[in-house]
């Protein structure tokens, strides 16, 4: 029988990590990546997904040394009480950005191919809407929402991606390798905006019994979303070849799109896809969204994270309003991952470690 | 080794008691009467026994609620005629009368001695009879039992092609003889309880001592003795009183009329409460999984089994999403079906007056409309509504313009698919989805249609079960549990219980290694001897 404590099992931190990283970004990821690194794009992602394996690594190394204990626990720990409480603040600012960003980007694609005359009100507030019936569930249903989700995700996904292999073109990955460690330098901003999502591990991982577990977990969650995005690169770069994909705004439904299924019930792929796409957004939105409430609780001491969630809404609303379209947005996206993101998944990481060191702080195994 | 010690049930004497009889027959009487002032079917039948006939006695019983001639002939026959060939003798006797009657006179199978009156007035009320002794305060409860019922019948609800026919009838005791047929082990557990102040239901617990985990029969226990209620007629007022979330449309606990079906349950560790005066027993906790399995998914060979419990589901997608599906894709989004399709549903929607929302509104109404009606109906006019349906639905709604043909195929569709669900009510729990998907699906098309799907997963993984996740196995994730989910391993492979609510794991040892063995070099042996 399972117990009613809010913990989390191994298994659903590889189901976190994995749910939390694909969301939006995956759409636009092959032109982004093209632009850069043109045909390798596919092993430049490689590398950037091993990259990524150090920052998730320290940050665990931090929840291994503070066991039980959630980031806005142990920085309090670490630094004191009010630093430890703006550290809090900043991520729960920089969650709050990502969350809009991505309901600004949902709502740009649906608007784009599903509901051309709907207003973009109606459709971010229905999706904030939604997410906050997942997050009023605390912490074990957001868990089990990422659980849940993983399946009718990737089953209907590789599903829907492997009629198009009759049309790829192998000749386009070509020539491979060629300047690889410039491409790989150009590209670093990138990887950073692909693998964006698993900082909220500082969190829960606090909520796991044995978080030596998560070594395991977490490593295993970051090496199957870079398997899946070199298999979406791969499949991306050979439909369309380096110009066109470039050019391309989301690559990712245009090759769905170009798929042709003659004769059967469903003629256009694309929108069947948009429709599953919506699901791993939605475990993104609820992921962080999750970890806005509970540390918005945590710096104001109280007990329960359920009472900020509808709060929030107007202000991810807002947030997500801000910027006047798509060029803007980009703008957006560089601020919130190629600035804040660096900050918030590498440095202060390493920063509160070093620090740990230092001061010899470190939790007590409960 | 007992669970619940503390908690047994109290023998004949051992309790306070409150309304204590008295050595005298009229007294007792007066209050027996008193008590049951203008019922006017107990029957209160005095004689008086011995040679002198100097000792007095009165049978109390409920006209229909016992069996007469049972009383007959263990009561009045063995004490008036019996009795008097060794005459007993009043003053010799007088103070071993109530041991004498009961342990020599009385040749019937359920004997209880109380002094208390409150007790012997609902054991009257049960059915059975109470012996009043002059000069002796004990009582005598004779079980006479014997109120009309009905035998053992295929169960309506939940028919099988193959498997077990019997199923469960109104009378509690039957119920629980049905189960202990299939369980012959002395680890099966049955706690007794009475619920219900003025009804006094009786209901049953059911458990396997050694399977089920303690917090679980703690719980049920729990909640069960919280219920404060005047009567209980159905194991329906039990189930909303101890559901976790009565908010939610999908059952959180599973009903079945099958004493197959309740065994297996047991064997895997649930908890199956039984009350008396209804077939249907409860079992918990239920799972959305276990929802979508039927007895006869484990008598079939389980490739059968797989591919049965596979159209379920997909039944149950249809149920809930087509009509829903129609609307997003005519409304918004036909750009998604061939081109040919969207132009001959085009042609057939010609003159229809109505959005598709109105449309599969109008037809999804009438739709449960026809169910209702039918349900209610005697079962020879039910069939007129059918024909009478089956004209408005198909020929004449599409002949008059209102609806397309095509509108019509989608309704027949949710209509039968919505029947493939072995649970009664969790398909009612899908139907009522359906009309909330097809209210979203007008107002934002697909992303609308996708937003309510994934409201109604959130909503099921938030669902708990007396504390096992709705969805599990598919959350809470054990590999070895997934065995009987979408397919059904073979039955020698599910070595294990389910992981969520067993303890003793092992169920079975896996002989197909033995079997296989044997049929490849069975015939060499045979040739040496």
């Amino acid at each position: 029988m399972i117990k009613n404590n809010d913990t989390i099992s191994p298994y659903q931190i590889t189901m976190i990590v994995i749910m939390t990283i694909v969301g939006v970004g995956i759409f636009s990821l092959p032109a982004q990546l093209a632009d850069t690194a043109g045909s390798d794009s596919w092993f430049v992602i490689l590398i950037g997904g091993l990259l990524n394996l150090m920052p998730l690594n320290i940050i665990l190394m931090i929840n291994n040394r503070f066991p039980n204990k959630t980031l806005p626990e142990y920085a309090q720990d670490i630094v004191g009480k009010v630093p430890g409480k703006i550290i809090t603040a900043i991520y729960a600012i920089y969650f709050i950005i990502f969350v809009a960003y991505e309901v600004r980007i949902i709502n740009e694609v649906i608007k784009s191919s599903l509901l051309l005359r709907t207003p973009s009100e109606v459709i971010m507030l229905t999706m904030i809407l939604t997410a906050t019936y997942a997050v009023r569930g605390g912490v074990e249903c957001v868990a089990r929402v990422m659980e849940m989700f993983f399946p009718l995700l990737f089953i209907p996904l590789f599903l829907i991606m492997i009629p198009g292999i009759a049309d790829l073109d192998l000749t386009n990955i070509m020539p491979v390798f060629y300047n690889l460690s410039s491409k790989i330098l150009v590209s670093l901003p990138n990887m950073a905006l692909s693998f964006a999502g698993y900082e909220v591990l500082m969190f829960y991982v606090g909520f796991m019994e044995n978080p030596k577990k998560a070594y395991k977990s977490a490593n295993i969650g970051i090496i199957f979303v870079t398997v899946l995005y070199m298999v979406i690169i791969i499949l991306c770069l050979t439909m369309f070849g380096v110009t066109m994909l470039k050019d391309s705004i989301w690559p990712l439904l245009g090759y769905v799109r170009d798929i042709d299924l003659p004769d059967l019930f469903l003629e256009r792929l694309d929108a069947v896809m948009l429709a599953i796409w919506l699901f791993t957004v939605y475990t993104t939105i609820v992921s962080l969204y999750f970890v806005v409430t509970y540390s918005i609780s945590k710096i104001l001491g109280t007990k329960e994270q359920k009472q900020f969630v509808l709060p929030l809404v107007p202000i991810i609303y807002y947030m997500a309003l801000l910027p006047q379209n798509i060029v803007y947005l980009k703008e957006m996206e560089n601020f919130l991952f190629q600035y804040l993101g660096i900050i918030l998944i590498f440095l202060i990481p390493i920063v509160l470690l070093v620090i740990a060191w230092i001061r010899k702080v470190r939790g007590e195994v409960s | 080794m007992s669970l619940f010690n503390g908690n047994k049930k109290s023998s004949d004497n051992d309790k306070e008691i409150k309304n204590r009889t008295t050595d005298s027959l009229d007294i007792n009487i007066g209050k027996v009467k008193e008590t049951l002032k203008d019922c006017d079917d107990i029957v209160y039948k005095e004689f008086v026994v011995g040679e002198e006939q100097k000792l007095r006695f009165t049978l109390v019983y409920i006209d229909g609620m016992s069996d007469t001639t049972l009383l007959n002939m263990t009561v009045l026959e063995s004490l008036m005629i019996s009795a008097r060939e060794v005459a007993p003798d009043a003053s010799k006797f007088a103070d071993k009368l109530y041991e004498l009657v009961r342990y020599g006179n009385l040749p019937a199978s359920e004997l209880k001695g109380t002094e208390d009156l409150d007790e012997a007035i609902l054991d009257i009320l049960i059915g059975d009879a109470v012996l009043f002794i002059d000069g002796t305060a004990t009582l005598i409860t004779i079980g006479a039992k014997g109120w009309p019922t009905r035998g053992v019948n295929e169960p309506n609800t939940e028919s099988v092609i193959r498997g077990p026919r019997d199923g469960f009838v109104e009378t509690f005791r039957k119920n629980t003889a049905l189960v202990r047929r299939r369980i012959r082990d002395p680890r099966l557990k049955l706690k007794q309880m009475k619920i219900g102040v003025r009804s006094k239901t009786d209901v049953g617990i059911f458990y396997i001592e050694d399977i089920v985990t303690k917090e679980l029969v703690d719980e049920v226990l729990r909640r069960l003795e919280s219920i404060e209620i005047d009567a209980i007629l159905d194991s329906g007022y039990i189930e909303q009183f101890i559901e976790d979330d009565p908010y939610s449309p999908f059952p959180q606990i599973s009903i079945t009329e099958r004493p197959d079906h309740v065994a297996a349950e047991l064997y895997e560790g649930r908890v199956v409460i039984l009350v008396d005066n209804t077939p249907f027993a409860l079992i918990v906790p239920a799972t959305l999984n276990s929802m979508f399995q039927s007895p006869e998914d484990y008598y079939d060979r389980w490739f059968i089994a797989s591919v049965l419990r596979f159209i379920r589901i997909i039944a149950s997608f249809i149920a809930m999403l087509l009509p829903g599906l129609y609307i997003a894709f005519t409304s918004y989004n036909p750009g998604i079906i061939p081109t040919r399709l969207v132009l001959s549903i085009a042609a057939s929607r010609q003159g229809v007056p109505f959005p598709a929302v109105v449309e599969a509104f109008v037809m999804e109404m009438t739709l449960e409309l026809l169910r209702e009606a039918g349900i209610r109906l005697p079962a020879p006019i039910g069939n007129t509504i059918g024909i009478v349906g089956g004209l408005v639905i198909g020929q004449a709604a599409v002949q008059a313009g209102i609806v397309s043909p095509i509108m019509v195929i989608v309704v027949a569709l949710t209509a039968i698919a919505s029947f493939a669900n072995p649970s009664y009510n969790l398909s009612i729990g899908f139907r009522i989805m359906r009309f909330g998907l097809m209210i979203i699906a007008g107002l934002l098309g697909l992303y609308g249609l996708t937003l309510g799907f994934i409201l109604i997963i959130t909503h099921l993984t938030r669902l708990k079960s007396f504390n096992v996740p709705y969805l599990a196995p598919f959350v809470a994730m054990r590999t070895t549990d997934l065995k009987d989910t979408v397919y059904r391993a073979p039955i020698y492979k599910m070595v294990r219980r389910p992981s969520l609510t067993s303890r003793n794991k092992i169920r079975l040892r896996n002989n197909r290694g033995i079997i296989n063995q044997k049929a490849k070099g069975g015939p060499k042996n045979d040739k040496k001897q």
